[in-house]
């Protein structure tokens, strides 16, 4: 990069917070994808004046921006693919309102997710559901970015559900407030929704209104053990028909299990063909009524065993083995695939039997865990990036489980955005038409395409 | 080379730059830099094994900004053994790059245990000339900054004792029936600064019957030396020390400073290369207990006095994640009458010292102190114990600029006074 270009980055920000040595850019030159690219520069704004004039600096001079909170993005929204400037966002971390009255709060992006819903949780009548598994490490900014999800999404929401406006510099640096700290609706069209999973590729987020949840009386978490997969996938579709929504309905599937009891020494049925992990929340009187309810339908549908937990012990317990996947794959192969392709809630059991057959067909260790009530399965594949013919094998892997869950009408991505990982198949979803859409509001937002290029919207 | 990056490729393989690395990182919730993470390093890392990245300075400065606190290699989900793999990277630029003048010749006196033993008293008697006492007489300020020795004027370093513990007590210390026959490693600190823990490991060690020898020929541990990446010289210390140690049958090798304790026990096994030495350790590595670790384990005698005191304990980095040792002082001190254990919040944190680090980057490694001081005095302990020097020295330093009433002592002197108080009183 021009040596004048640094100089008048380093005079915005000041040199502490522009990096263009390799040593630094190879740091910032990823995600937790696997693809790498390093940045020319790291440049650290501290300020929303800062960030006006690096943008308007970046736009007058073509250069590309990827802008970057902590980088745990499973999509790669993250990894400066046109090298460029990669713009960290970590030191715009204020909490700067909790209005407890208003049951909102206005945070900036760089702000540690778990940070946020501690401190909201400290007020006693409120929470902030939204909960990715990367809550200790990811920002706010970056959850609005992706439209993070979590276990709680099922009755909860996502990210979006919860963003009432947002400040964003547009590429040329002009700012705009969207959306409104009251209810959110704005005059004309939703723009909010627009920029909430946009992957930074319509402009940077400077400042988040956010709603906030009230805090439920009680809760219960519940354990059913099946035999079969097949039916455990009905007790999911059918807990919901029955009228009872959840805060969490996640399943494990046997390989799963055996992976985590290996991992943990946890005594986990490993015999089971799955186990459904079911929390409910609310007044006391609708907790018991709700897990009278899962009880009875996870008893009809075949399970063998159903375990309450009552002490917050027991609840630890049981969710101590649903955190301890991620690790418990770690062990056994190196690299992982974690995909996100969801289905609608009915189409869950089609779609466990679909990927076990994706799994048979190229001989690849899958592992099916996730966010069962929302039809987010995470289908996880298991591999190691020097084995490339498995790898090619996993590939075509990922390609099927994309094109069985568009067919089962989901989506390829229920949480981790589109990125460069899943830009490819974008138009599978879209059609041609919806693509090309999609290109004109890039276009329309940032004519130089400057900001996060070649994600998306690219071809 | 080819060797190190065969040895690199199965950790690197395992990482998947998920970022947990910066949620427990002491250095990174500072710098907030990216070059601070664990991740960031592993990268660095594999750049130099993909033949991305020369084995720069600039690496090796980025390499070693690093507590080597252990945190993300027991923090990450992955199971990649980043403590292992940056103490051969920090090898690999030191073969290339060479080490720090100053650090090198430092280096070198440790290999000459005379010399060594001869400066340090030298320098006990000579320290005035650059060192003053502290106005609360608890240590030495330095009289005039030296920046290249890490010698911040406002910081407050332990003064060298007079005499070195080895010639305070007798070489072996034996009760009239012994239970069992140890040897005692004291390590620097507790031979040449801190006597009165070393001491008191002793006595502790009397106290419950068990003779007491402190083996001739000793030499540093050599962490200091490893870390560095000067592996020659560490590799020497650990052949000197396994000889030493080797040199009679003992029941247990006994250490009271986590860094020396872990180092002989664990960090031996990936610095000795010669197969004779390591056949000698592999014999004796089993053996080596902290003193807590050894009590619990054998059995302690519970003639304390009572002691009506509110105290804190803070984990070092070495023992609780070096040695799986964090139980077994609490143990010992619940097991003391009257005594109040009020913990602390984040106990096993790194107290941001991290041996030469707090030299090379002290503002970095005082921040991280205060967080931790600040977690001591919510408890509102009047005696913060620990079991390691280093430690004790950093937090020590932090404790006297805020001029707090906080006391630190190692864990060994409050249990030897709790044995000594109730001799004193009789049965």
């Amino acid at each position: 990069m021009d040596k004048e270009i640094i100089a008048q980055l380093k005079k915005i920000v000041g040199s502490d917070y522009v990096m263009d040595k390799l040593e630094d850019r190879i740091c910032y030159s990823f995600d937790a994808t696997f693809k790498d690219s390093c940045p020319d520069v790291v440049v650290k704004p501290g300020n929303l004046e800062e960030i006006i004039k690096v943008m308007q600096l970046a736009n007058r001079h073509g250069i590309s921006v990827t802008p970057r909170g902590a980088a745990t993005g499973n999509s790669g929204g993250a990894v400066p693919l046109r090298g460029g400037i990669s713009l960290g966002l970590t030191r715009l971390n204020k909490i700067i309102k909790i209005d407890i009255e208003n049951k909102l709060a206005i945070v900036e992006p760089g702000v540690i997710t778990d940070d946020f819903s501690n401190a909201v949780n400290s007020t006693g009548v409120l929470f902030y559901p939204p909960d990715p598994a990367s809550s200790k490490i990811s920002t706010i900014g970056g959850n609005v970015a992706e439209c993070a999800g979590g276990p709680r999404g099922i009755k909860y929401g996502v990210t979006r559900d919860y963003v009432l406006g947002l400040e964003v510099v547009l590429p040329d640096g002009k700012v705009v407030e969207i959306g409104n700290q009251v209810d959110g609706d704005m005059s004309g069209p939703d723009w909010t929704m627009l920029f909430v999973g946009s992957e930074g590729t319509l402009g940077i987020v400077t400042k988040i209104f956010l709603k906030l949840a009230e805090k439920p009386e009680a809760k219960q978490t519940l354990l059913a053990v099946f035999s079969s997969l097949d039916d455990a996938a009905t007790a999911v579709t059918t807990v919901i028909k029955s009228g009872t929504i959840p805060t969490t309905l996640e399943i494990m599937d046997n390989l799963t299990i055996r992976a985590v009891d290996d991992y943990l020494k946890a005594g986990l049925p490993v015999e089971a063909e799955a186990i459904l992990l079911i929390e409910v929340d609310g007044s006391k009187v609708e907790v018991e009524k709700q897990s009278g309810q899962v009880i009875k339908v996870c008893g009809q549908c075949g399970a063998a065993d159903i375990q309450i937990a009552v002490t917050s012990e027991d609840i630890d317990r049981l969710w101590k083995a649903r955190r301890a996947i991620s690790p418990a794959c770690g062990q056994i192969n190196p690299t992982k695939f974690a995909e996100d392709a969801t289905v609608p809630r009915s189409k869950v059991p089609d779609m466990i039997r679909k990927a076990k057959e994706i799994a048979n067909k190229y001989h690849i260790k899958m592992l099916l865990f996730g966010h069962a009530g929302d039809g987010n399965l995470h289908p996880t594949i298991l591999t190691n990036k020097h084995d490339h013919e498995e790898m090619r094998r996993v590939e075509l892997a990922v390609e099927d489980l994309f094109k069985v869950a568009l067919e089962l009408g989901g989506t390829l991505s229920g949480e981790h955005g589109i990125g460069y990982m899943k830009a490819p198949f974008l138009k599978w979803e879209l059609g041609e038409a919806g693509f090309a859409a999609g290109q004109k509001v890039k276009a329309a937002f940032d004519p130089r395409n400057i900001v996060n290029s070649g994600k998306m919207f690219a071809a | 080379m080819d060797k190190h990056i065969e040895q690199w490729q199965q950790q690197l393989v395992k990482c998947i730059r998920c970022g947990t690395c910066r949620s427990v990182c002491p250095v990174f919730q500072i710098t907030d830099n990216e070059n601070t993470t664990a991740r960031g390093k592993v990268k660095l890392i594999e750049a130099v094994a993909d033949g991305k990245l020369e084995l720069t300075r600039e690496m090796q400065k980025r390499l070693e900004k690093c507590l080597l606190c252990k945190a993300c290699a027991v923090g990450c989900p992955s199971g990649v053994k980043t403590d292992e793999l940056f103490m051969s990277a920090r090898r690999a630029l030191a073969e290339n790059n060479g080490i720090s003048f100053i650090k090198k010749i430092a280096y070198t006196g440790l290999t000459y245990r005379v010399l060594f033993n001869l400066a340090l008293r030298m320098g006990a008697a000579f320290q005035f000339l650059v060192l003053r006492d502290a106005p609360d007489k608890k240590g030495k300020l330095a009289r005039i900054p030296l920046p290249a020795a890490g010698l911040n004027n406002r910081r407050l370093l332990p003064a060298l004792a007079k005499k070195p513990l080895a010639s305070l007590i007798p070489r072996v210390s034996k009760p009239a029936n012994p239970r069992a026959r140890v040897a005692f490693f004291p390590g620097c600190m507790m031979n040449y600064v801190y006597t009165a823990a070393g001491k008191a490991v002793v006595d502790i060690l009397l106290a419950n019957n068990v003779e007491v020898v402190i083996p001739d020929n000793l030499y540093c541990c050599g962490i200091m030396v490893a870390a560095s990446g000067d592996y020659g010289t560490a590799q020497y210390l650990a052949a000197c020390n396994v000889r030493a140690l080797s040199a009679e049958p003992y029941d247990a090798i006994i250490t009271g400073c986590a860094s020396c304790g872990s180092t002989l026990k664990h960090e031996y096994g990936l610095i000795i290369e010669d197969p004779s030495v390591r056949q000698n350790w592999e014999k004796i590595s089993g053996k080596i207990f902290d003193f807590t670790q050894y009590l619990t384990s054998t059995g302690y005698s519970k003639d304390f006095a009572e002691i009506r005191a509110r105290v804190t304990y803070h984990d070092p980095c070495h023992l609780v994640r070096g040695m799986n040792v964090s139980k077994e002082p609490r143990t010992i001190l619940k097991s003391i009458p009257g005594l109040e254990l009020a913990e602390m919040k984040d106990a096993d944190k790194c107290c941001g010292c991290g041996g030469t680090f707090s030299l090379a980057y002290y503002d970095i490694s005082r921040s991280i102190n205060e967080d931790k001081i600040d977690n001591v005095e919510k408890t509102g302990a009047e005696v913060l114990l620990t079991g390691c020097s280093g430690c004790s020295m950093h937090l020590s330093d932090g404790l006297s600029r805020r001029g707090s009433k906080v006391t630190v002592m190692h864990t060994a002197e409050f249990i030897a006074c709790a044995y000594a108080a109730k001799k004193r009183e009789g049965p």
